[in-house]
C-alpha cells in the first residue's frame, strides 16, 4: 500500500507528517520525493546510506557522419539541438532525453551520452526503518527522473510506503503520487493553505486518487478550511494543533511524536482508518 | 532604462515568500508585480486584483491517439521515454512531454500532436500597480515556460509604462520554475526560517544563485522560534558574504492579517516599523 503525503503550499508539514507515520507504523518504508529540497532524512536521522547516481542522456554528434541536414533541430521541441552552418550545437541542459533526434537522423550520426543529474540514497534510519531519498543536482531543470527511479524499487510493492511529495501541483508532484493507493493532504488553516490545497484536490480528483486531509497548525488561522472540506465532502483525518513545543522540535529536526508520546496513537489511528477505507472501496 | 527586478525565493516552501513580497509591495513606487509561483499562486489573495485580461497559455503540443486508426502495434509505447503510453495504448496526458516521438514512429498515422492549454495568464490592476499572474492547471507540465511568460509580460509592462521596479514572488525548490524566475533578476531575496531544514535548504538555493552570479540577501523569518538555528544561519551568511537584510520575529498578528486578507505591513505597520522593515525597503531601491 502506497500513501502519498502532499500539500500544494510548501511548509505546511508534509515532512513532519511523513516522518511521524514512518516511525509509528511498523515495517514501513518512506520515500522522500521532494528531490529539490529533501529534508526527511534529517528528521529520520539516516545512517550509512548507499548512493546511486541518476543519469539522463543527451545527444553527441559524430561530425564525420553528420551531413548538416537539420532534421534533428527541426524535430526537437525543446531547442536542445540546433543545427548551425558548420556544426550542430547541443544544449544538454535543455534536452528531455526523448530519443527523437537519433530516430530522425538519416546518417546515424547521433549517439547518446549519460550525464548525472542527481543521486538516490537508500539506507536505514535511527528508528530502524527503511528510507530512500533523492537529491537533484543544483542547476538541473527537472527531478522527475530521480522520482521515477526512486519509486521503481522492486522491494516496496508489498510494504506500506509513505511518500513525502514535492510542493505544488506540477510534473514532479504528478510523478510522486501517480500510482498511490491513497493521498493525505497536509494543509494549514490560512487562506494560502486553503487556496493551494484546492489545486491539489483538483489534481487528485483528476487522477482518481482517494484522499483525506490532516490540518496542521490547527487554531492558528480561521475556519475556511473546515467549511471548504465540508462543502466538498472531504474527510478530515486529524488535526495537529499549533503548538510551540511541536514547532521547536521541528526546528531541531526532531520527530515530535517521538518526544511527545501522546501523539503516537494519533498516527496509528489515522493509518488504521485509511486501511479500513481502502478495504471498503 | 535599467529595471530593478527584485525576485523573492526560498528553496524551502512555506518560509514566508508571499507574506514578505506582499508586505513590500505597498512601499515600492513605480512598480509592476509578478507572481511566478504558478502552481500555488497566493499573492492575488492579498492584492485583490481586478483582472483586465486573461490569456490561455498553450505549452508544448501533446499527443492524441486516434483509436480507429490505431493497430495496437505498440511502437509508440516502446519508444515513449516518459511512460505516457501504456502497453495497451492508453495515453496519460499529464505525463506527455510533447516530444513527438510517438507521432514519428506510428506506422499508421494514428497519433497527432495538438495544442494543449496548460494554464491561464492574467493581467490585472491593483492599488499598487499592474499585476501579472498565472495559474497552471493542476497536474500539468511546462510550468517553467509559464513562469517565463509571466516574467516576460511583467518586463514588457514595465518598459511600456516606464516603471522602475518589478517585484517577483517565486516558487519553492531549485529546479525549472525557480531557475526561470531568476533569469533577469537584478537582486534576489532568499526568505528562510530558523529551523534545521531552513538552513539545509538555504544552502542549496544559495548554491543555485551563485551559478547565476546574482546579488543575494537573506531574510530570516520567525527567527525567534529557534535562536540557535537563527545564529547558525547568520554564521553561514557571514561566512559566505551574504547580507542578512532583515530578521522577523514570529507573531500571530501576521497570520491574523493574512486571514483577514490584509497585507501584513499595512495592517500591522507598527510591528513592521519596530523590526526595521522600512530601512530594508530603502536599501532595495538604492
Amino acid at each position: 500500500m502506497k500513501i502519498a503525503i502532499l500539500s500544494g503550499k510548501g511548509g505546511t508539514g508534509k515532512t513532519t507528517v511523513t516522518s511521524n507515520f514512518a516511525v509509528n507504523i511498523n515495517n514501513s518504508i518512506s520515500l522522500d520525493t521532494d528531490v529539490e529540497e529533501p529534508n526527511l532524512h534529517i528528521f529520520m536521522d539516516m545512517k550509512e546510506a548507499a548512493s546511486e547516481p541518476v543519469y539522463t542522456l543527451y545527444p553527441i554528434i559524430d561530425k564525420e557522419l553528420c551531413n548538416l541536414c537539420g532534421k534533428c533541430g527541426e524535430f526537437c521541441n525543446y531547442n536542445a539541438i540546433i543545427p548551425a552552418k558548420n556544426q550542430v550545437v547541443v544544449f544538454s541542459e535543455s534536452c528531455h532525453d526523448c530519443g527523437g533526434c537519433k530516430l530522425v537522423c538519416p546518417t546515424g550520426a547521433i549517439t547518446y551520452k549519460k550525464r548525472e543529474i542527481g543521486k538516490i540514497f537508500k539506507g536505514r534510519s535511527k528508528y530502524d526503518t527503511e528510507l530512500h531519498y533523492g537529491i537533484l543536482n543544483i542547476g538541473e531543470m527537472s527531478g522527475v527522473k530521480i522520482i521515477s527511479q526512486l519509486k521503481n524499487h522492486p522491494n516496496i510493492d508489498d510494504k506500506t510506503v509513505f511518500i513525502d511529495s514535492p510542493p505544488g501541483t506540477s510534473c514532479a508532484t504528478v510523478e510522486a503520487v501517480e500510482d498511490v493507493d491513497y493521498a493525505i493532504i497536509v494543509s494549514e488553516p490560512t487562506p494560502f493553505g486553503v487556496s493551494d490545497m484546492k489545486m491539489v484536490v483538483e489534481m487528485l480528483r483528476e487522477m482518481k486518487i482517494p484522499f483525506g486531509i490532516i490540518i496542521n497548525k490547527a487554531g492558528l488561522g480561521d475556519d475556511e478550511i473546515y467549511l471548504y472540506s465540508e462543502d466538498e465532502n472531504i474527510e478530515i483525518l486529524g488535526e495537529i494543533p499549533f503548538d510551540k513545543k511541536i514547532a521547536e522540535l521541528y526546528a531541531d529536526g526532531k520527530i515530535f511524536s517521538d518526544s511527545l508520546p501522546e501523539y503516537q496513537n494519533f498516527f496509528t489511528d489515522i493509518y488504521n482508518k485509511i486501511i479500513e477505507k481502502r478495504r471498503l472501496l | 532604462m535599467n529595471i530593478n527586478e527584485i525576485v523573492v525565493i526560498s528553496g524551502k516552501g512555506g518560509t514566508g515568500k508571499t507574506t514578505l513580497t506582499a508586505s513590500l509591495i505597498p512601499y515600492l513606487n513605480d512598480l509592476i508585480i509578478a507572481d511566478c509561483d504558478v502552481d500555488a499562486p497566493d499573492l492575488n489573495i492579498l492584492l485583490d486584483p481586478k483582472i483586465r485580461s486573461t490569456h490561455k497559455f498553450v505549452g508544448l503540443k501533446k499527443a492524441t491517439i486516434d483509436k480507429d486508426r490505431c493497430i495496437k502495434c505498440g511502437l509508440c509505447a516502446k519508444h515513449c521515454k516518459f511512460s505516457a503510453i501504456s502497453k495497451d495504448i492508453i495515453l496519460t496526458s499529464s505525463k506527455c512531454e510533447g516530444c513527438g516521438v510517438c507521432e514519428f514512429v506510428c506506422p499508421v498515422d494514428a497519433i497527432s500532436m495538438v495544442d494543449a492549454v496548460v494554464g491561464e495568464l492574467y493581467e490585472s490592476g491593483t492599488n499598487f500597480g499592474d499585476f501579472v499572474h498565472a495559474r497552471l492547471i493542476p497536474g500539468e507540465e511546462t510550468s517553467g515556460k509559464l513562469v517565463a511568460e509571466v516574467r516576460k509580460k511583467a518586463k514588457a509592462l514595465a518598459l511600456l509604462n516606464n516603471k522602475k521596479n518589478i517585484i517577483v514572488d517565486g516558487s519553492p525548490g531549485i529546479a525549472c520554475n525557480v531557475i526561470s524566475s531568476l533569469t533577469g533578476a537584478s537582486q534576489v531575496i532568499i526568505v528562510t526560517e530558523s529551523t534545521f531544514s531552513g538552513l539545509h535548504d538555504l544552502k542549496r538555493i544559495h548554491e543555485l544563485t551563485k551559478k547565476f552570479n546574482l546579488k543575494v540577501q537573506v531574510v530570516i523569518n520567525k527567527f525567534d522560534l529557534s535562536t540557535h538555528h537563527s545564529e547558525m544561519i547568520e554564521k553561514y551568511c557571514s561566512e559566505n558574504n551574504i547580507v542578512v537584510g532583515l530578521k522577523i520575529p514570529f507573531t500571530k498578528k501576521v497570520v491574523q492579517s493574512i486571514v483577514t486578507k490584509t497585507i501584513p505591513s499595512l495592517g500591522e505597520k507598527e510591528f513592521f516599523e519596530e523590526i526595521g522593515f522600512f530601512n530594508f525597503i530603502n536599501n532595495l531601491t538604492k
